[in-house]
């Protein structure tokens, strides 16, 4: 049997950073993903089965067969329905495909508890470390990554140490339109920081605002993920081997709670093993606290770093309120990636709710999209209204949306289900729970500051969706595994360890005790950063 | 899948989904192209009632006007499909007219406006006609 240095499990954004991390360090890793190592045409332009518009199916993984959750009411659902809370299956994971938000969490963010007390039901808590903490691996992040963006507007934070490696994007239409609003409203307004190339960097070319961003892959590679970047140096320096189309069964724990390796299938349905120093979880708030309970030993039955009860507690993702705007002028003038204009004025401090959110314009909506959720529902479906509606007023319809900070509840949860198995025979995830009904009185805020600065762009017609309590995990899914220095009330440490476990490591979203009110990539990476650093010094 | 009759009266109900203007109907937009090929897909549960439901309007249309759907005037069509998103059918339906009738809109939208690869919105002609460019 093959003995590594690490083995990783998960090549998205927290796996892929690690294994750049530690192939530079020297350090001999098996990298396993359950989705392919795509080129880009392996990843279609497809409106229809799409990350942004799932009517079908993915682009970009898991399959809609053979790899089902459960629901709460017994139903199974696949990846592409509601409630799968699915994220993408392929080396990169999300970042092959995302939207590219580069958001630093706020200070606030860190210490949500501290600030706005614990409602009742609610597991809030504030993180083990702070914003100081992680303020060097963001920006380490936003240099290595590759980050286009304006620090000095960036003013709802401390003041950058170091600028960003590459000036923002020109804005489009719709930014300098809803840059005015904001003016008008006295608002703060920035421009999105973006994983996105402005100018040639790091050996790929600048973005060529193309029409298909968020959901697709980049035909250029300007947008950069972990796939292109950490991932392909760790493949270059030829300490890292790469298997895709892996699923991991179990990780293999001795009896004194010291990791051995870790046991997958392939496609074909092939067992193999290995064996490693140290293992590596990163495969996302779902599956990571799956792979946990998968692997329950006699020691701890209920799975690894369980004997809490803390392992796939506290899911959350982002409540996103959606305004839409009908506009005299056109908004839409195809210069991609579209949303670019931000403001965080309403992300903490507001009246009687707790938290708040980032709110930006979106990037160009596609027209099937358009279609299915952004048409006024007054305007007739079919006949010459719907038609004309779209032919003549699509590029007029402009959108405020923003991820909302999620209040968890630690009913909010990931559990095994002990009857459905997917294609590898494996028991599957069951989701339950909601997230913390003040999620809610914070989304409905954010919605109404949404559908404000709609009007203070020009909008003649305003309308959209109010979030609903539910559960909420998808894209930004965070907090199964959460992190901190009390092993009754966490699972890993501050270094990201797993409590009880010498050599087992969650290096992905699952470990956020909150998740902002910002996309949550940034984020990942840089405490995947820290801690893949901290594993090499103390090697 | 569907006889000549059926796919007469599936041509004619696209055509008033998306009917043309200075642009292309539904059907030469190649919205009936997605449906069928769509039927042996993601669609193939679909693939017995969209036959019954072309069926049950050629019956609707035979009960109010006895005349074929296809061969009724645009007005006629539209009050019929009209009647059928209320669910005020005259003929014994095997499904929900008003439900069925829901998911067919959105099927014709699907063929219509999204990428070309999957069969309809034939050489992008959607795009053009709404502003959407696929530049790079």
């Amino acid at each position: 049997m093959t003995h590594y240095d690490a083995i990783i499990v998960g090549a998205g954004a927290g796996g892929g950073v690690a294994a750049g991390v530690l192939a530079s360090a020297g350090k001999r890793i098996l990298m396993l993903e359950r989705g392919p190592h795509s080129e880009f045409a392996q990843v279609p332009r497809d409106h229809l089965r799409s990350q942004r518009g799932s009517f079908y199916g993915h682009n970009a993984g898991p399959d809609i067969e053979g790899n089902p959750r459960t629901l709460e009411d017994g139903s199974i659902v696949l990846p592409h329905q509601r409630g799968y809370q699915n994220n993408a299956a392929m080396v990169g994971g999300g970042t092959r495909v995302f939207g590219a938000q580069a958001w630093r969490f706020m200070p606030q963010d860190f210490r949500m508890a501290s600030i706005y007390g614990v409602p009742k039901g609610s597991s809030l808590a504030d993180w083990p470390i702070d914003y100081e903490e992680l303020e060097p691996w963001y920006e380490r992040v936003e240099w290595e990554i590759g980050v286009s963006g304006t620090e000095s507007a960036m003013t709802h934070l401390p003041p950058y140490r170091r600028p960003y490696p590459m000036p923002s994007l020109p804005p489009n239409t719709s930014m300098r339109t809803h840059l005015k609003g904001l003016e008008k409203l006295g608002w703060q307004s920035l421009p999105m920081p973006q994983f996105i190339n402005s100018v040639d960097y790091n050996g790929r070319q600048a973005c060529i605002r193309c029409q298909q961003c968020v959901g697709f892959a980049c035909p250029v590679e300007a947008k950069n993920g972990t796939h292109n970047t950490t991932i392909a140096a760790a493949l270059r320096s030829g300490n890292c081997e790469l298997k895709p189309g892996v699923m991991v069964e179990r990780i293999d724990c001795d009896d004194g709670g010291r990791v051995r390796g870790v046991n997958w299938i392939d496609d074909a349905g092939e067992r193999d093993s290995a064996t490693a120093e140290i293992v590596i979880v990163s495969a996302g708030a779902v599956e990571s606290a799956r792979l946990l309970f998968n692997s329950a030993t006699k020691r701890e039955p209920n799975g690894l770093g369980n004997q809490s009860d803390q392992v796939g507690r506290h899911l959350q993702g982002h409540y996103y309120p959606l305004a839409i705007g009908l506009f005299p002028e056109r908004m839409m003038d195809n210069l991609g990636p579209g949303g670019g204009v931000a403001t965080c004025q309403f992300n903490h401090d507001n009246p009687d709710v707790i938290g708040g959110g980032m709110l930006a314009d979106d990037f160009i909506v596609l027209p099937i999209i358009s279609w299915k959720i952004y048409v006024p529902r007054d305007i007739k479906r079919w006949g010459l209204p719907a038609r004309q509606f779209m032919r003549d007023r699509y590029r007029c319809l402009g959108d405020i949306k923003g991820p909302v900070h999620e209040i968890p509840s630690p009913d909010g949860r990931v559990t095994l289900d002990s009857k459905v198995r997917d294609k590898f025979g494996i028991p599957v995830a069951h989701l339950s729970g909601t997230t913390h009904p003040e999620t809610v009185r914070t989304a409905s805020f954010i919605y109404d500051r949404a559908e404000e600065w709609l009007r203070a762009s020009g909008a003649e017609k305003v309308w959209g969706y109010r979030p609903d309590l539910r559960l909420s995990g998808g894209q930004h899914q965070a907090g199964t595994c959460r992190m901190g220095e009390d092993p009754a009330e966490s699972v890993v440490d501050p270094w990201q360890r797993v409590h009880g476990h010498d050599n087992l490591f969650v290096l992905d979203g699952s470990v956020h005790v909150t998740n902002g009110g910002f996309n949550p990539v940034l984020t990942i990476m840089a405490t995947s950063w820290r801690a893949a650093e901290h594993i090499v010094e103390q090697w | 899948m569907f006889n000549a009759l059926q796919l007469q009266t599936l041509h004619a109900a696209i055509d008033r989904i998306i009917p043309e203007d200075d642009f292309p109907g539904g059907v030469e937009a190649g919205v009936a192209d997605y449906l069928l090929r769509q039927l042996g897909r993601d669609l193939a549960h679909l693939a017995q009632d969209y036959p019954r439901f072309c069926d049950a309007l050629e019956a609707e249309a035979q009960a109010a006007h006895g005349q074929a759907f296809a061969a009724l005037k645009d007005e006629q069509q539209d009050d019929m499909l009209t009647r059928v998103e209320r669910g005020e059918v005259q003929a014994d339906w095997p499904l929900d007219p008003a439900a069925f009738f829901a998911e067919f809109i959105e099927h014709c939208a699907e063929g219509f406006y999204s990428d070309p690869g999957n069969g309809g919105n034939r050489d992008g002609v959607a795009w053009r006609m709404i502003g959407y460019e696929v530049k790079g």
